[in-house]
């Protein structure tokens, strides 16, 4: 180990810059969470992945020199100048949800602008399937059509849970799928049916991704959408299996990239070699047009 | 034109229409061409140059949208776009060929929607049975009729005859120059051969086999780095056009072979010399380069079936190339919509998981915005191959 660093000391950070939220996640030397928080990526936030950090530090109630490792993810992943190192969130993911649950084989993971499923095994990405560039199967569905019938995200799992026929929602196209919402909402049909049709549509559509892979038990699902417990419900029809939810859904990716952080320093420890900190400033991503 | 190899291939790349033009100015016709099934020494033979079509990805589809459905190859519509715009104008026409539905339903529109002087649809069969090469040789003597019309020229024994050997020494050439993706680190990466490869379809033929004769020595010369090992990859699918589209392959790994039509797949083998050219051109370019759109079947009798044969010529030639290139992971790469690699798919990717090696399907729609998906897709496959 090099002369005067104890493991035991360290900080390790990852951030996770999505299309719709941005999370950042610190952990000591054991792997616990120091500090974890979240917030909108937005237009103007997605240049400020170091307001995020510093919040982060805020709350762990340390400084930047702290951190050891800094592991940026996800689709912003180069908008984190201060960051040692870049790594997919689908890496990021599997490490997280490995983490919070050993025996996970496969994650589904719903976010605001993409989907994925991946193969896990014992921390590592084997396999993966992601979406189309098409909003269909990912969150932003979900947001679309909610603002159509004019209610909050929040409130859709709550109302799902009181349909008693769901109806049939045949067009994932997000944009055709507002009208047909509209179609049914004109034709009498119940706002609860509508939305737990919804709910099955988006389902079968992320099952489909991955059934090419194959559905492994057992099955994480992730993602801003897996707080929707209407969607869960929905996700393990079509899967045909019990879904394992993590507390926070949406900051695996996050802890998954601070793990990785951890690790590499350990092996940099091991190997005898220094700590590359390179001089970090939390500064706010200038090449991103 | 002080430029030579690499650079030249560069240069080239980044003016093609003017490079085309100046042959035009010497005298010389220019035809065409989008699919590299169209068999070059028929143009070659009477003295006419072929000029590859590719598509603009940074180009917006805008013209080509009035007159095509949606749901359609996009490097199709790209190309029909152009000519639209009037960017093939300078030509002097243009062939395409029966290689896929999309090539075939925008002849007419190409014929009526722009004033080339000279448009010929060739008619190919869609196996490689040996009625299908005769008809394909028959097919191939109507285009000589209209080429020849053309450039007032005749084919003769003699030209074409030192047409095939001037693309038998390119298709050697090109092999020779993937000899130099073998070594570990490369001599040339993905992204330098994708040039190459366009300039040289830009160019006639002996001004082709100069740049690569050059680009071989300029490679052979440079030391062998002793860079950190870096994953070598295997690219399959349709084609690669697109310099950047391969840089973002390479950004963390080396492509050290590329089976698609802007790589080696047009380049293998070689066209025999011996007997009718017609038919030699017909069944080389039939079995020889391994478009999925052809369904190759070597003995079609029930009694006979050589199941070896057919699965060496549908993909398990890749089982060698796999080997001698050491190849650690394949990207099937795929423009969206086309379909005729997009059933291939399946079969592809599980052979090469029955041969050990890693493999990953990523499909793009043949635009800028596809390239950071793109880039999150191969950077995730390197991880869990890395």
């Amino acid at each position: 180990m090099a002369e005067g660093v104890h493991l035991g000391d360290l900080f390790f950070a990852g951030i996770d810059i999505g299309s719709t939220m941005t999370k950042a996640v610190i952990i000591n030397a054991e792997g616990n969470i120091a500090a974890a928080i979240k917030g909108p990526t937005g237009a103007e936030h997605r240049h400020l992945a170091n307001d995020v950090m510093l919040k982060a530090l805020d709350g762990a109630g340390l400084k930047l020199e702290d951190v050891a490792c800094i592991i940026a993810t996800g689709y912003g992943r180069f908008n984190v100048p201060f960051a040692d190192e870049h790594i997919t969130e689908l890496s990021c993911h599997a490490k997280g949800v490995c983490h919070l649950f050993p025996g996970a084989r496969t994650v589904v993971d719903i976010g605001g602008q993409d989907a994925k499923c991946l193969k896990v095994r014992e921390g590592r990405l084997i396999d993966f399937a992601m979406n189309d560039k098409c909003a269909a199967g990912t969150g932003r569905f979900l947001e679309l059509t909610a603002q159509s019938l004019g209610i909050k995200v929040e409130d859709l799992a709550a109302l799902s849970e009181k349909a008693t026929s769901p109806v049939e929602i045949s067009n994932m196209c997000t944009i055709f799928a507002q009208q047909e919402v509209v179609m049914h909402l004109s034709q009498g049909k119940r706002i609860e049916d509508i939305i737990a049709g919804l709910h099955r549509a988006l389902a079968e559509r992320v099952a489909a991704l991955a059934r090419r892979l194959g559905v492994e038990p057992e099955v994480v699902l992730t993602g801003g959408v897996a707080k929707n417990a209407g969607m869960v419900l929905a996700m393990g029809q079509s899967l045909d299996c019990e879904l394992l939810v993590p507390e926070e859904p949406l900051l695996t990716g996050a802890l998954g990239a601070a793990l990785l952080a951890r690790e590499r320093t350990i092996r940099l420890l091991a190997e005898g070699k220094p700590l590359e900190r390179k001089p970090r400033r939390l500064e706010k991503a200038t090449f991103y047009s | 034109m002080a430029a030579k190899g690499l650079s030249r291939a560069k240069e080239v790349c980044s003016q093609r229409p003017a490079v085309a033009k100046g042959a035009t100015a010497r005298g010389k016709k220019v035809i065409g061409y989008p699919c590299v099934y169209v068999p070059l020494e028929l143009l070659a033979a009477l003295d006419i140059v072929p000029y590859r079509l590719y598509g603009e990805m940074r180009e917006p589809v805008t013209e080509a949208d009035r007159v095509l459905p949606a749901s359609f190859c996009p490097i199709m519509r790209s190309c029909l776009d152009c000519a639209l715009k009037g960017r093939h104008d300078f030509l002097d026409g243009v062939i395409t060929i029966h290689s896929s539905d999309p090539q075939e339903k925008t002849a007419r529109i190409w014929q009526s929607y722009t004033t080339l002087p000279y448009f010929h649809f060739v008619d190919m069969p869609g196996t490689t049975r040996p009625e299908a090469v005769d008809y394909f040789a028959s097919q191939l003597k109507g285009l000589v009729t209209t080429l020849e019309s053309l450039s007032g020229k005749k084919l003769s024994a003699d030209n074409i005859t030192k047409a095939i050997n001037a693309y038998n020494h390119q298709r050697s050439l090109v092999q020779s120059l993937f000899e130099l993706t073998r070594p570990s680190p490369p001599l040339l990466t993905g992204t330098e051969i994708v040039q190459v490869i366009k300039a040289v379809m830009s160019l006639p033929v002996d001004e082709g086999n100069q740049l690569l004769t050059e680009v071989i020595e300029e490679a052979k010369a440079r030391k062998q780095k002793s860079e950190a090992q870096r994953a070598r990859l295997l690219l399959w699918g349709s084609t690669t056009d697109d310099a950047e589209v391969m840089a973002v392959l390479e950004s963390n790994a080396n492509v050290v072979f590329l089976e698609d039509c802007g790589g080696y797949r047009p380049y293998r083998g070689k066209v025999s010399t011996a007997g009718d050219a017609l038919t030699a051109l017909a069944r080389h370019y039939l079995t020889e380069i391994t478009c999925a759109r052809t369904f190759i079947q070597n003995v079609a009798a029930p009694t006979k079936k050589d199941y070896h044969k057919d699965l060496h010529a549908r993909y398990g030639y890749l089982k060698s190339v796999i080997t001698d290139w050491k190849v650690d992971g394949v990207v099937l790469l795929l423009v969206r919509y086309c379909d005729p690699f997009a059933f291939e798919v399946p079969a592809v990717k599980d052979y090469f998981a029955s041969l050990g090696v890693p493999a990953t399907y990523i499909e793009y729609d043949y635009t800028e915005g596809s390239l950071a998906p793109m880039r999150t897709r191969v950077e995730a496959f390197l991880e869990t191959i890395g």
